[in-house]
C-alpha cells in the first residue's frame, strides 16, 4: 500500500516536476510565467492528435513540444516586443488555449469532452536491470515510462545550466538587476525569450506525458491547475531547482494520497481531490509568512510586489 | 590637431517627439585626457552622452571613433568598441558578487559554455590591482558601501578594455574623499591613455580635476577650453547664459523655542535588515532650516521614511509637534503636522499615470468632500490656481505628471504638500533632477515657509544645496549625528570630513573601513 | 501589482468621447479577422458562420432574449473584475466567488422560508455575503501576508467547485439523479421576461449596479481614492489613504458582485443549485473588463456583446458543429490584442527612464523633460 503510493507519487509528480523546471526558468529571469498550464493543455493535445493520426509516441512528443514552444513564443512575442503585462498576456493566453484545444477536439477529433481511443500507442514501462532488485526502492524506482526519468534526470541539467554556465549567470542577472545586465551588453529580451521558449519546452513534456503518459486520453483542462502548482512549488524552494523539484514530488505525494485515500476512507471524492489545491494555498500561505516575517523585522512598506 | 581625437561628435541632434534635446552639439575627445561635460540639469548632457553609449538612437549628426563613423544601436556595440559608462545610478547586481558582476556580458569559459568563476576571480584581481582600485573579488555587492561599488562599475567598463569611459555624475554619491580618491584613479587612467569624461555640475570639481571643459546649454554645446586660467564664475554664467550663483537671500533665522520636529534615541532597520538609524537624536524648531548632510547610504532615506511613517522603527520616539503619532502610519503623521515631499517622486510622491488634480488633491480630500462625494470640479479649479501659484510650466490640471519635467513634477508636490498648511516640512533632495531656475524659485519657496513660521528640515546629499540654503546643518553617518553646526560659522571641509566619518582633523577610520588615504596612494603607485 | 490595467486619461479633444473606443473597437475587429481565418482552417465559410453568430443572437425577441439572458451573468462577473483591477487587484477568481454566491443563494432559497418580499433580498444578500467571504481569502492573503492574489484566486476558482460540488452531491443533495440542490421556493424567484428565455429581473439589477458603480468611481472621495490605490498604491498609502483596508474592502465588494452574478442563475435561471453549473462565466468577466477599459458602462456593452457571442455560438454549434469554443477563442484574442495596446500607453506615460521619453512633452516650457540620469 505505501509502496504502491510511493509509485504512484512518482509518477504524478511527473508533469509537475516538468512544468517546475520549465517555470524556472522564467522565474530566475524575472518574469512570473503564468501561462504553464496553457502551455500544457496545448501540448497535451497535439501530443495525443498526433499520436493519434501517425501512431508514432515519438512524433506526438515533439507534436507536443513543438505546439507548447510555439504558444511560449507567442506569450514572449506579446510581453516581450509589444509589452502587454505578463499577467493579462498570460491569463489571455492560457485561456486561449483551452478554448482552442476545447474547439480542436470538436473539429479535428469530434469529440465533445474527452478524447479516447485504442489506437493512440502508450508508452512502455522501461524495467531498470538490477535496479529494479533492489528491495523496496526498485519496485518504487523500475517499471516507470521514459518521460518520467526524463523528467527526474533533467533536474540536475538544470541546476547545472542555471548555476554553472555563462548562460545561467546572464539569466539570473536579468532576473535580479535588468538594467545591469543591459549597461553590460547583455540582450536582455533575447534570454528572456529564451528561458520563455524553454519553459515552453519542459512545459511540452508535461503536456505530452499528461495525454500520452499519465493516461492515454485528453479531456479539455485536464491539466487541472498543475502549472499553478508548479508554480507555488517554485516560490516554496525561492527558485532553486533542486529544492522546486523536491517539493514538487512533495504535491504530486500529497495528490497520490487523495487518488488513493477515496478506497480506504470512502470519502467523498471533491473532498479528496480537494487536497493539491489546499496544500498548494498553504505553501503560498508559508510563502507570505516568511517574507512578511522579514519585511516586518525591517520595518518596511510592502504592497506592491 | 584633428588627428588626434578619439571621439569626435559632429552636429548631433536628438528629438524626442517634438521636443528637441541635443541640438547641434559637436564635441572632441583627445586620447589621455580628462574632459568634463559641464552643464545645469537639464541641458541634455547625460543625453548627448548616452547617444554615445548606445543607449539612445540619435536624430541626426555623426560620431566619429578614431576617425571612422560609427553607428552604435545598443551599449553592447559601444563596449566592443571600447567605450564605457559609469551611471550616476549604478546598474549592478547587488546579490552577486563583485567578479560576477565584472565579467557578466563577456565572461571567461571552459569547455561546454562553463563559466570560469576562478578565472573571472583571478582578472578582476588583477585589474583591481593594476588601476589601484583595492575591491574583494569575491565579496557580494549589496554589502559594499557605496565609494566601493563605483570602483565595481569602473573596473567593469576597464575589464571590456574602455578606452573611453564615461562617468555620469560620479561625485554626487562620494565623500569629499572618496571624491579626491576618484579623481587620483581618473589621473591614473588618463595617464595610461584612456580618455575620461567627466559629466557634472558642480564647477568646483571641474576646475580641480578636468584637463578640458566643454560647456552644455539647452541641448548645445556652447563653449569647449582648456582648463587653465578659467574661473568657476565663467563657466557658470557659460551654463545658464546668465550669472547664478546658488545664493539665497534669507534673514537670519529666529527660531521659536518649542521644536516642531523631536526625535529620540530612534533606531531604524533598513530593508535589508542592517541598522540604518542608530540611536538618533535630532530636533528641528519653527522659522528654521536644518539640513542634514550626509553620504548617500547613512540612514537618511530610513529616517525620513520613519518619520513619515512610511517605515516602522525598531525603537525611540519621534514627535511632530508635540504629538508622537502611531508608528508606520503615514496618515498619522499627516494628521499631526507633517508636510513631506519625498525625493522618490515617480514611485511615492506622485502617480504618473495621474492627472495633475488627482496628484494635487491627495491628502486634500476632505477640502472637497461634501458628504461621501468628491467636488471634483473645486478641485480642478484649486488646481488651475496652483499650477499658476507654483509656476508649474506647460501644464494644465488634466495633463498627466508624467509628462512633466523634473522641475514642474517637483512644482507639483511642492504645490501639494506646501499648502496643507503643516507645521513640519520635511523635503528631500529638493533639487534632484531640477533644472537652476526652478532650484532658486523652490529654495525661495522654502525660506518663505520658515519665514512663515514652519519648521523646515532639508534632507540633501549636495553640499552647496545645504549650505547656501540652510540655517543648522546636521552631519549624519552611519545612523548617527555626529556634527551639529550653524551654517555660518562651519566649513564645508569640515562638513565633509564628518560626512566621510573622519573626527577632528585626524585621519581616524575611513568611512568604510577600506583603504585609507595614504595607502590608496601607494598602490596606485604600484600600479603605475 | 500596480500595473493592473487601464485608466483612459482624459484628453481635450472634441472627440474625447470617440477616442476610449478606437482600442477596443479594432481589437474586437482583429480578433474577428483572426477567428475567420480559424473558421476558414477548419473549413467553414467565415461569413456564414458570423452571418449565423449575427442573426442567431439578435434577430427577433427569441434570439435576443437568449442573448440577453447570456449577458445578465457576465455585467456581474465583468464588473466584479472591472471593480478590482481598477483599483489595481487582480480579482481573476470571480468564478469562484459567483459559485460561491450560487450557493449561499440556493441554501437561503429554499431553506429559509421568509415572506414573498423579504425572500429575494434576503437570497442577493446571502449570495453577496457568500462570494465576499470567499474574495476575502486572497484578499487577506494579500494584505497582510503580501501573497500574489492573482495565484490564490486561480486556485481557489477549482477549490470553490470541488466544494460547492460536495455540498451538492453530498450533504444537501435533492432527492433524484441531477447532483443539484432542492428547488428554491417560489417567493425566491425573479420574475422571467420571456417564454424564449430564462431572462430575468437580474439583468436590472445588474445594469443599475454599473450605473451605480460609474457614479461612484467619478463622483465620490472613495471612488477617487481608490482609483490612486490602483494606479500608485505607495503613492496612496503616502498620502493618507488606509490602502490596505481599502484593498480588503475592494476585492470583498467585487466578490459580492461577483456572487450575485451567481444568485442570478439560481433564482432567475434555474431555480435551483446546479453542480457545476458555470460555463465559465467567472472567466469571461475577465475578457468583458478588459474591452469595457474597467469603465462600469463599458461592462455593459462589452458583456452585451459576448453575451451575443455566447448565444449565437450555441446556433452555430447546432447548425454547423462547430463547437461554442469558439467564442472562448475570439474572447481571449480580444484580450490579448487590448493587453498589447495598452501597455504601449503605459509605457509612454511612465517614461521610467531615459530609454523611454514621455510621450507628449512639452515644447513650450523650454525645459528638458528628459531627466538626466
Amino acid at each position: 500500500m505505501l509502496s504502491d503510493i510511493a509509485y504512484s507519487a512518482i509518477r504524478i509528480s511527473t508533469p509537475l516536476i516538468f512544468a517546475a523546471l520549465g517555470g524556472l526558468y522564467t522565474f530566475q529571469a524575472g518574469m512570473l510565467n503564468i501561462a504553464l498550464d496553457g502551455f500544457m493543455i496545448i501540448a497535451a493535445f497535439a501530443a495525443i492528435a498526433t499520436a493519434f493520426a501517425t501512431g508514432s509516441l515519438t512524433a506526438g512528443v515533439i507534436a507536443g513540444v513543438l505546439a507548447s514552444m510555439l504558444l511560449a513564443a507567442f506569450l514572449a512575442l506579446f510581453n516581450l516586443r509589444f509589452r502587454a503585462h505578463i499577467f493579462i498576456a498570460g491569463i489571455a493566453v492560457t485561456f486561449l488555449a483551452y478554448g482552442l484545444t476545447a474547439l480542436l477536439l470538436k473539429s479535428v477529433l469530434g469529440q465533445d469532452g474527452v478524447f479516447a481511443s485504442d489506437q493512440i500507442p502508450t508508452f512502455p514501462a522501461i524495467q531498470i536491470p538490477f535496479v529494479r532488485d533492489i528491495p523496496i526502492i526498485g519496485p518504487l524506482v523500475s517499471g516507470h515510462t521514459l518521460l518520467v526519468y526524463v523528467a527526474y534526470l533533467s533536474i540536475p541539467v538544470v541546476a547545472w545550466t542555471l548555476y554553472r554556465t555563462r548562460w545561467g549567470l546572464r539569466v539570473r542577472i536579468v532576473g535580479e538587476a535588468e538594467d545591469a545586465a543591459l549597461a553590460a551588453g547583455i540582450r536582455v529580451d533575447w534570454i528572456k525569450f529564451q528561458t520563455m521558449l524553454i519553459s515552453g519546452l519542459f512545459c511540452g513534456l508535461a503536456g505530452a506525458y499528461l495525454s500520452l503518459g499519465y493516461v492515454s486520453l485528453f479531456a479539455k483542462q485536464m491539466t487541472n491547475e498543475r502549472g499553478l502548482i508548479a508554480l507555488a512549488a517554485i516560490f516554496f524552494a525561492k527558485g532553486r531547482p533542486v529544492r522546486t523539484a523536491a517539493v514538487a514530488l512533495l504535491f504530486g505525494l500529497a495528490t497520490a494520497l487523495s487518488v488513493r485515500l477515496p478506497q480506504v476512507t470512502g470519502a467523498a471524492p471533491q473532498l479528496l481531490q480537494l487536497i493539491p489545491y489546499l496544500v498548494t494555498i498553504l505553501a503560498m500561505v508559508i510563502v507570505g509568512i516568511r517574507t512578511t516575517r522579514d519585511n516586518a523585522h525591517n520595518g518596511g512598506w510592502r504592497f506592491d510586489q | 590637431m584633428d588627428g588626434s581625437h578619439l571621439v569626435a561628435m559632429r552636429g548631433i541632434v536628438k528629438y524626442f517627439g517634438d521636443f528637441v534635446a541635443i541640438h547641434d552639439a559637436s564635441i572632441d575627445i583627445r586620447p589621455g585626457e580628462i574632459h568634463a561635460l559641464v552643464g545645469e540639469n537639464g541641458a541634455g548632457k547625460s543625453t548627448l552622452m548616452n547617444l554615445l553609449y548606445g543607449l539612445l538612437p540619435r536624430t541626426g549628426g555623426e560620431i566619429l571613433l578614431r576617425g571612422r563613423p560609427v553607428h552604435f544601436s545598443s551599449p553592447a556595440e559601444a563596449i566592443a568598441s571600447g567605450i564605457g559608462m559609469v551611471h550616476q545610478h549604478f546598474k549592478l547586481a547587488p546579490s552577486f558578487t563583485v567578479a560576477e558582476n565584472i565579467i557578466v556580458g563577456s565572461e571567461p569559459v571552459k569547455s561546454f559554455a562553463r563559466l570560469d568563476l576562478k578565472a573571472a576571480e583571478e582578472q578582476t584581481a588583477a585589474l583591481s590591482k593594476r588601476f589601484g582600485l583595492d575591491l574583494d573579488p569575491r565579496a557580494v555587492v549589496s554589502t559594499l558601501p557605496v565609494g566601493l561599488r563605483q570602483r565595481v562599475e569602473i573596473l567593469k567598463a576597464l575589464y571590456r578594455d574602455a578606452e573611453v569611459l564615461i562617468l555620469d555624475e560620479p561625485t554626487a554619491v562620494l565623500t569629499p574623499q572618496e571624491t579626491h580618491e576618484l579623481f587620483r584613479t581618473m589621473r591614473v587612467l588618463a595617464d595610461s591613455g584612456r580618455s575620461v569624461i567627466f559629466i557634472t555640475h558642480k564647477l568646483r570639481e571641474v576646475l580641480a580635476a578636468s584637463d578640458r571643459i566643454s560647456v552644455m546649454r539647452q541641448g548645445r554645446i556652447v563653449t569647449t577650453r582648456d582648463n587653465d586660467g578659467v574661473t568657476a564664475e565663467q563657466i557658470a554664467s557659460l551654463m545658464v547664459g546668465r550669472s547664478v550663483l546658488l545664493r539665497v537671500n534669507k534673514v537670519e533665522a529666529k527660531p521659536d523655542p518649542e521644536p516642531a520636529l523631536i526625535i529620540r534615541n530612534l533606531t531604524v532597520r533598513s530593508d535589508r535588515g542592517a541598522t540604518a538609524v542608530d540611536g538618533l537624536s535630532l530636533q528641528v524648531r519653527p522659522r528654521e532650516i536644518v539640513g542634514l548632510a550626509g553620504v548617500q547610504g547613512n540612514g537618511q532615506d530610513e529616517l525620513v521614511e520613519s518619520i513619515a511613517g512610511l517605515r516602522r522603527p525598531v525603537s525611540g520616539h519621534i514627535a511632530i509637534c508635540g504629538v508622537e503619532p502611531a508608528t508606520a502610519d503615514p496618515r498619522a503623521s499627516r494628521q499631526a503636522g507633517l508636510a513631506y515631499i519625498p525625493a522618490d517622486r515617480g514611485r511615492v510622491g506622485l502617480s504618473l499615470q495621474s492627472a495633475i488634480w488627482e496628484n494635487m488633491t491627495l491628502g486634500h480630500q476632505n477640502e472637497f468632500r461634501r458628504g461621501p462625494l468628491l467636488r471634483a470640479a473645486a478641485a480642478r479649479l484649486r488646481t488651475r490656481e496652483l499650477i499658476r501659484r507654483f509656476d508649474v510650466r506647460g501644464a494644465r490640471e488634466d495633463t498627466p505628471a508624467g509628462a512633466l519635467s523634473g522641475g514642474n513634477q517637483q512644482k507639483v508636490q511642492l504645490a501639494r504638500e506646501l499648502t496643507r498648511s503643516a507645521p513640519l516640512i520635511i523635503a528631500e533632495q529638493p533639487s534632484q533632477g531640477v533644472d537652476i531656475g526652478a532650484i532658486e524659485s523652490i529654495h525661495r519657496m522654502l525660506v518663505t515657509m520658515r519665514d512663515d513660521g514652519r519648521a523646515v528640515f532639508v534632507v540633501s546629499a549636495d553640499l552647496d544645496e545645504i549650505f547656501s540654503l540652510c540655517d543648522r546643518i546636521l552631519v549624519i553617518y552611519r545612523g548617527r549625528i555626529v556634527g551639529d553646526f550653524d551654517s555660518r560659522t562651519v566649513d564645508v571641509e569640515e562638513v565633509g570630513r564628518l560626512m566621510g566619518g573622519i573626527t577632528d582633523g585626524h585621519d581616524g577610520h575611513h568611512a568604510d573601513g577600506g583603504t585609507g588615504l595614504p595607502n590608496v596612494a601607494a598602490e596606485m603607485r604600484v600600479g603605475q | 501589482m500596480t500595473d493592473v490595467p487601464l485608466h483612459r486619461t482624459a484628453s481635450f479633444s472634441p472627440i474625447r468621447f470617440l477616442r476610449p473606443l478606437i482600442g477596443p473597437v479594432s481589437a474586437v475587429v482583429v480578433a474577428f479577422v483572426i477567428g475567420g481565418l480559424l473558421v476558414a482552417l477548419l473549413g467553414q465559410n467565415p461569413l456564414t458562420v458570423y452571418g449565423l453568430l449575427l442573426s442567431g443572437s439578435l434577430v427577433g425577441w427569441a434570439n435576443l432574449s437568449v442573448t440577453l439572458q447570456l449577458t445578465t451573468p457576465l455585467i456581474f462577473t465583468g464588473l466584479a473584475v472591472a471593480m478590482a483591477f481598477r483599483a489595481g487587484i487582480w480579482n481573476v477568481g470571480v468564478e469562484g466567488q459567483m459559485l460561491m454566491g450560487a450557493l449561499a443563494a440556493g441554501i437561503a432559497g429554499y431553506a429559509l422560508p421568509v415572506p414573498a418580499p423579504f425572500h429575494v433580498p434576503l437570497c442577493i444578500v446571502a449570495a453577496a455575503i457568500g462570494g465576499a467571504l470567499w474574495a476575502a481569502i486572497p484578499a487577506l492573503l494579500r494584505v497582510y501576508l503580501n501573497v500574489n492574489e492573482l495565484v490564490i484566486c486561480l486556485m481557489l476558482n477549482p477549490t470553490a467547485l470541488l466544494v460547492t460540488g460536495y455540498v451538492a452531491t453530498h450533504p444537501l443533495k435533492a432527492p433524484g439523479p441531477t447532483n443539484k440542490l432542492p428547488d428554491i421556493l417560489d417567493s425566491a424567484r425573479f420574475t422571467n421576461y420571456s417564454i424564449f428565455s430564462q431572462l430575468n429581473t437580474g439583468i436590472f439589477v445588474a445594469v443599475a449596479l454599473c450605473v451605480a458603480f460609474a457614479i461612484f468611481n467619478r463622483s465620490t472621495v472613495r471612488g477617487f481614492e481608490w482609483k490612486l490605490i490602483g494606479l500608485n498604491p505607495r503613492f496612496a498609502h503616502y498620502g493618507g489613504i488606509r490602502v490596505r483596508r481599502d484593498v480588503l474592502t475592494i476585492m470583498m465588494a467585487s466578490g459580492a458582485v461577483g456572487g450575485l452574478a451567481g444568485a442570478e442563475q439560481v433564482l432567475g435561471v434555474y431555480g435551483a443549485f446546479y453542480d457545476n453549473f458555470s460555463p465559465g462565466y467567472g472567466f469571461d468577466g475577465i475578457a468583458v473588463a478588459m474591452l469595457a477599459g474597467n469603465h462600469p458602462l463599458g461592462v455593459i456593452v462589452a458583456a452585451f456583446l459576448f453575451g451575443a457571442l455566447n448565444s449565437g455560438s450555441s446556433v452555430l454549434q447546432m447548425e454547423l458543429g462547430i463547437s461554442k469554443y469558439l467564442v472562448q477563442v475570439l474572447q481571449f484574442i480580444v484580450v490579448l490584442i487590448l493587453a498589447a495596446k495598452f501597455s504601449f500607453a503605459f509605457l509612454k506615460r511612465r517614461s521610467p527612464d531615459d530609454r523611454v521619453p514621455p510621450a507628449s512633452p512639452v515644447p513650450q516650457s523650454g525645459q528638458s523633460h528628459v531627466t538626466e540620469t
